[in-house]
């Protein structure tokens, strides 16, 4: 336990680490392409990493409760898909039902992975594993083979475009997202739960925490979130299709393991969700400008998580060894 | 040093015709045959001859469910095989386009995906604090996304000449080569896992990989082995996919890792570790690609038969769970009545 | 109705195939410390679990201060003032002190939870308990006394005024049990009520007025601690009279074994030198923390040394795993049997048979009849309490998983057995049979580390006997010279903060 615990001392320091480093990037391309910090620059990347922002706050809940789901995007393009095909077919047309519905059908989604997960007593891996082609396929089998296109969309697509109270929507509803998660993490009994289920499950249920019931939630908040998810990408980039963010789940987990969210449950904040998030939408954006081509980003991002998880390996080891050092025999 | 008491504890065997035919893998075979009824009954074109003409584009992925039924049984995963076969097949096609002959392109290969499984093995055995799903999708990300460089912005690569890897895809007769190699492998690494000291080891790791430790398992290295094997028979799946698909692009391989997983899980093997029996996964192997081939010939959407694929993982994974619910809800009902 | 703050009648658990409580009794006073003793298995911790209402007795009655309750869940009792601080901390480890006292019933306004009351409330507790650490502290980074204390301070936060401890010394250096009686005694002075189980009579002495015995899932008897003699209380646990604990055989003691020289890893341990020749058992004691399991394991080659030499038989040698010890005929008895020793999946015969697979091997493959008559055969020489070899480990009592461990390294060719707590949560009559063991065993001509901090046990078997204090070895006896106020003295820190003055004015 000791060993752990030096490590975990260690990383609370890893968010300021961040935010430094966060600034030096930003600093250096601004240097190499004066046209970084502008507005409409920095308004473009809110806006194109919105949707992964979103996700990325269910995920902290899921990794912070031990668990992981990498059936985000299936679930995003199952329900993005829906809300384009209603949209094709002229069945509903009001946005704010379209985006319920979205949440509603995402909702479903993640409760079914929550009961497969806590009460069936699946590994999570396991069973996000299989929704992920369930959902995916659910999506292509309701499309078949179409796509909603912007001519489709009609009024929908204007509200990625809109503004309120000056900001734009889409961003708007990550600030708004942010913020709750973040009061509720921090102020309220349920946010602090879920830190406990994911620290010790077995301390949980001998404190009376129904570890099951806060599991289910968590899956099923990240199924919403999906599902919102999922509608927004349709009006960010004016379409629907299937194959709506295909792979993108792992810049979801970069976003949290770069952000200092523990792989083991107990460990992660709001902050450092947000900042990991800002990182990967910065660095994707730098790779051109050091002449790595975008079809490397993959590449990268597997390549920024490795290393940082190995980093964090040989931190919390030299930690602990200067901890024995300290020790006097 | 006799002991006070004189006990006498029994050594007799455990196996009987019992255990055997209603275990998991009894129940397996039952399952094996209903499918074979249920796929003929969907069409007349479910016969030997269709079945094995269509087996080889299936088979290849089996031979990457022997080294993760042993990855399994340790407790461990390896979700990064597809990418491996994705990186290997890439390659392979590159270099046979390049003109390398057929006998070097075939080691290389598996060199390469041997090489993807050591890296994985040695991030694992060196920083063991990291989880093995973490680091596997980590590596997955990376295999795929070198293949996806080499691939360039076409995305795609196919043999500019098929007459090399048209060899692979030769039969004895009617059954294909893949065929029997796969179960020529079945029976070696089926053999090794029940009736060898190193099968026992994978289970003492998977059950308490301390206890094993204690007891002079070397487990790292037993886990470096595991990994390195895994991409070498990931390599072998890349060489015969090859030989059907005569190319590869950046999905390829996608979705084996589910694939195996849930064969082997399908199976018995426990994902927890220390649990399972390579005939139970062997069985569930060709359940599965026997149903593959039976929808297929009624021209059913892949993406369905994905959809199906992945119930029935969570499926084989929920059973067990749920048989076991249900038991212990007889047990307190019969308390409340008695 | 009675004088009783808690009463239990006719109480009988019965889980499937087992009856962990047939018919038991028991009775708390208000302001009463209560030991509640008895050897493994005989129904203890299954008994706090129902008074806890973690579990649901099928017969039998509690009442709490006279009226029936019946708890349906841990939550209630909790509610009604009963509190358990169990042996192994359930804490959670990433979070502050506070948060873990106040897990369950935090302080909330409009559900926004109220950190600063919370803080300030942990802290009082804290200072309460005279504790020297901060109510922000993560759990993870406190020792497992100051753990415990957290534990302490959690139960009171509930307003318990029940408090039940489950082996609350077991993990605890002196002054650390030293503080932790002070602590009980001033929570009996406060009025609360206290039920404590343990298997040592220093425990029971120093704090219970009143001792209740359990044996075989049944009630033997409550006794006022003054008055019931050790012996009388052995036999009431055990059922049976226990004379000859030790061996008493003196054998001839043989050439040099096992040698270890100047051996050192930074942070565990420093310079530590021993040797155990043939025919002999030393005994490596000291307190817990000492550094002793970490020096063993280091020999046997599950940690690195980062300098110092081995010598077995007069040689040189290099160990870098567990396998390279077992060739030189080491072997090692963990100290945590169910975690490192068995597969409690697992027959006890595969049990047995794991580290020495090799031996039943013929053209590669395992001959599983040469396996389960060798496990038969050294499971019966330890006389282990089983049916088949198939049984598995996890249905055994604690003095027989014992055995199964010892029987698994006698299948070993071996020169030297290094025996880590072989009797820690061991029964008495268990404890007995594994003493014969390691007499026959220095008989044969083996040569046999036993790392205790039972001081009967030191004193009793061994030839010589090493102190280890804080990483090092501060003395050696010989069985003439050891006594148990050498071994305490040297097992202390020499701190002054550490170290009390006792009636006489002696620093002890």
């Amino acid at each position: 336990m000791k060993k752990e615990a030096l490590f975990k001392k260690m990383s609370g320091s890893q968010e300021i680490v961040l935010t430094l480093v966060l600034i030096l990037l930003c600093v250096i391309i601004q240097i190499k392409s004066p046209s970084f910090l502008t507005m409409t620059s920095i308004n473009d990347m809110l806006k194109n990493n919105a949707v992964i922002m979103l996700l990325a706050l269910g995920m902290l809940c899921v990794l912070l409760v031990g668990g992981i789901d990498i059936s985000v995007t299936s679930t995003s393009a199952l329900s993005g898909m829906i809300v384009g095909l209603l949209l094709k077919y002229n069945i509903i047309e009001n946005t704010l039902v379209l985006f319920l519905i979205a949440i509603g059908v995402g909702c479903i989604c993640g409760v079914l992975i929550g009961v497969i997960i806590s009460k069936g007593k699946v590994p999570p891996i396991i069973a996000t594993m299989g929704f992920m082609y369930i959902y995916r396929g659910l999506a292509y089998v309701l499309s078949n083979n179409q796509w909603a296109s912007a001519a489709d969309l009609g009024n929908f697509k204007n509200f990625a475009l809109g503004k309120f109270l000056g900001i734009n929507n889409v961003i708007l509803i990550a600030v708004i997202s942010y913020i709750i998660f973040f009061v509720v993490m921090k102020w309220t009994a349920y946010g602090r739960k879920i830190y406990a289920v994911g620290s010790n499950s077995e301390a949980a249920a001998i404190s009376g925490i129904n570890a099951a019931l806060i599991k289910l939630t968590v899956y099923t908040i990240m199924g919403g979130l999906c599902g919102l998810g999922g509608a927004l990408a349709v009006s960010v980039y004016s379409s629907a299709q299937p194959n709506m963010m295909y792979g993108q789940e792992m810049n979801v987990i970069a976003a949290c393991v770069i952000g200092g969210v523990s792989m083991n449950g107990g460990r992660g904040s709001v902050q450092g969700v947000l900042i990991g998030a800002l990182m990967m939408a910065v660095i994707n954006k730098a790779l051109p400008l050091v002449g790595i081509d975008s079809i490397a980003q993959n590449t990268v991002q597997g390549a920024i998580i490795m290393v940082v998880i190995v980093l964090n390996v040989l931190m919390q080891r030299s930690t602990f060894k200067n901890s024995l050092k300290r020790r006097e025999m | 040093m006799a002991g006070k008491s004189g006990r006498n504890i029994s050594a007799e065997p455990q196996n009987s015709l019992k255990n055997t035919v209603f275990s998991w893998e009894g129940i397996l075979v039952l399952i094996f045959i209903a499918v074979n009824v249920f796929c003929a009954f969907l069409s007349p074109n479910y016969k030997i001859t269709n079945i094995l003409r269509e087996m080889p584009k299936y088979l290849a992925e089996i031979f990457i469910m022997f080294p993760m039924v042993y990855v399994l049984v340790m407790g461990d995963i390896d979700i990064s095989v597809g990418s491996i076969v994705c990186l290997s097949a890439t390659l392979a096609c590159m270099a046979s386009n390049a003109g390398v002959p057929l006998l070097v392109v075939l080691p290389l290969c598996l060199a390469i995906a041997t090489i993807c499984g050591l890296i994985n093995g040695l991030i694992l055995t060196k920083f063991q604090e990291l989880p093995a799903m973490i680091v596997t999708l980590a590596t997955q990300i990376v295999f795929r996304g070198i293949a996806e460089i080499a691939l360039g912005s076409g995305g795609s690569i196919s043999l500019s000449s098929t007459k090399d890897f048209k060899i692979l895809a030769g039969k004895i007769g009617p059954v294909p080569y893949v065929f029997i190699l796969v179960a020529i492998i079945a029976v070696v690494f089926a053999l090794i896992l029940a009736r060898t000291s190193f099968g026992r080891k994978l289970y003492a790791i998977g059950s308490n990989s301390e206890t094993a430790r204690y007891s002079g398992i070397h487990v790292q290295k037993i886990r470096l082995i595991i990994y390195t094997l895994t991409g070498f028979m990931a390599g072998v799946c890349a060489v015969f996919l090859t030989s059907v698909l005569y190319g590869a692009n950046t999905t390829t391989g996608s979705g084996f890792e589910m694939d195996v997983i849930a064969m082997a899980v399908f199976g018995g093997v426990s994902t927890a570790g220390g649990k399972g029996k390579m005939i139970g996964a062997v069985i569930s192997a060709f359940i599965i690609t026997c149903l593959r081939i039976g929808l297929g010939l009624i021209n059913v959407n892949s993406q369905i038969i994905l959809i199906i694929l992945g119930a029935l993982l969570i499926i084989a994974v929920l059973l067990p769970n749920i048989a076991a619910l249900i038991n212990n809800m007889k047990k307190m009902a019969a308390k409340r009545a008695a | 109705m009675s004088g009783y703050i808690l009463e239990l009648q006719g109480i009988t658990k019965i889980f499937p195939g087992v009856k962990a409580l047939n018919n038991v009794r028991f009775q708390l006073k208000p302001g009463e410390i209560h030991a509640l003793m008895g050897e493994n298995g005989a129904g203890k911790s299954t008994f706090i679990k129902v008074i806890t209402g973690v579990h649901k007795a099928e017969e039998g009655k509690i009442y709490l201060e006279g009226k029936e309750v019946d708890f349906k869940g841990p939550k209630e009792a909790q509610a009604a003032g009963i509190a358990a601080i169990y042996q192994h901390v359930t804490s959670y480890p990433d979070l502050t002190v506070t948060e873990n006292i106040f897990m369950g019933h935090e302080l909330k306004k409009n559900g926004i939870l109220q950190w600063k009351s919370m803080n300030r409330d942990a802290r009082k507790l804290l200072e309460q308990l005279d504790a020297d650490f901060s109510e922000t502290d993560e759990m993870g980074t406190l020792s497992v006394a100051q753990q415990q204390m957290v534990e302490i301070a959690k139960a009171l936060s509930t307003n318990a005024r029940i408090i039940i401890m489950d082996e609350p010394t077991a993990a605890l250096t002196k002054n650390e049990s030293e503080k932790l009686y002070t602590i009980t005694e001033k929570l009996r002075d406060e009025g609360n009520s206290i039920i404590f189980i343990s298997h040592r009579f220093e425990d029971m002495y120093r704090l219970a007025s009143k001792v209740t015995v359990f044996r075989d899932s049944q009630y033997i008897g409550s006794y006022d601690v003054d008055s019931i003699t050790e012996s009388d209380l052995i036999k009431a646990m055990v059922g049976r009279e226990i004379t000859e604990l030790f061996p008493k055989a003196k054998l001839k003691i043989g050439e040099e074994l096992l040698k270890v020289k100047g051996l050192t890893r930074t942070g565990y341990f420093k310079d530590i030198s021993f040797h155990v020749r043939k025919g002999e058992i030393i005994g490596l004691t000291g307190l817990v923390g000492a550094g002793r399991t970490e020096t063993v394991e280091t020999i046997f080659g599950i940690t690195k040394k980062d300098s110092g030499e081995i010598y077995m038989e007069g040689n040189k040698v290099t160990i870098k795993e567990p396998s390279d010890a077992m060739e030189l005929g080491i072997a090692l008895l963990p100290e945590d049997r169910q975690k490192s020793g068995l597969i409690l999946s697992w027959g006890l015969g595969r049990n047995v048979t794991l580290p020495t697979l090799g031996n039943y091997v013929s053209n590669g493959i395992l001959d599983e009849k040469k396996e389960r008559d060798a496990s038969k055969k050294y499971l019966e020489e330890v006389d282990t309490k089983a049916v088949s070899i198939h049984d598995p480990a996890s249905s055994l009592s604690g003095g027989n998983q014992q055995k199964v461990v010892v029987a698994k390294t006698l299948a070993q060719d071996l020169k030297v057995i290094i025996m880590d707590e072989p009797t820690k949560g061991v029964d008495v009559g268990a404890k007995a049979e594994i003493y014969a063991i390691m007499g026959q065993l220095a008989e044969k001509g083996f040569g046999v580390v036993l790392i205790s901090s039972e001081m009967p046990e030191i004193l009793g078997l061994c030839d010589r006997v090493y102190v280890m204090c804080n990483g090092r070895i501060t003395g050696e006896f010989s069985a003439e010279e050891v006594t148990q106020e050498r071994i305490l003295e040297l097992s202390m820190e020499k701190t002054k903060s550490s170290s009390t003055e006792n009636k006489k004015g002696e620093v002890v």
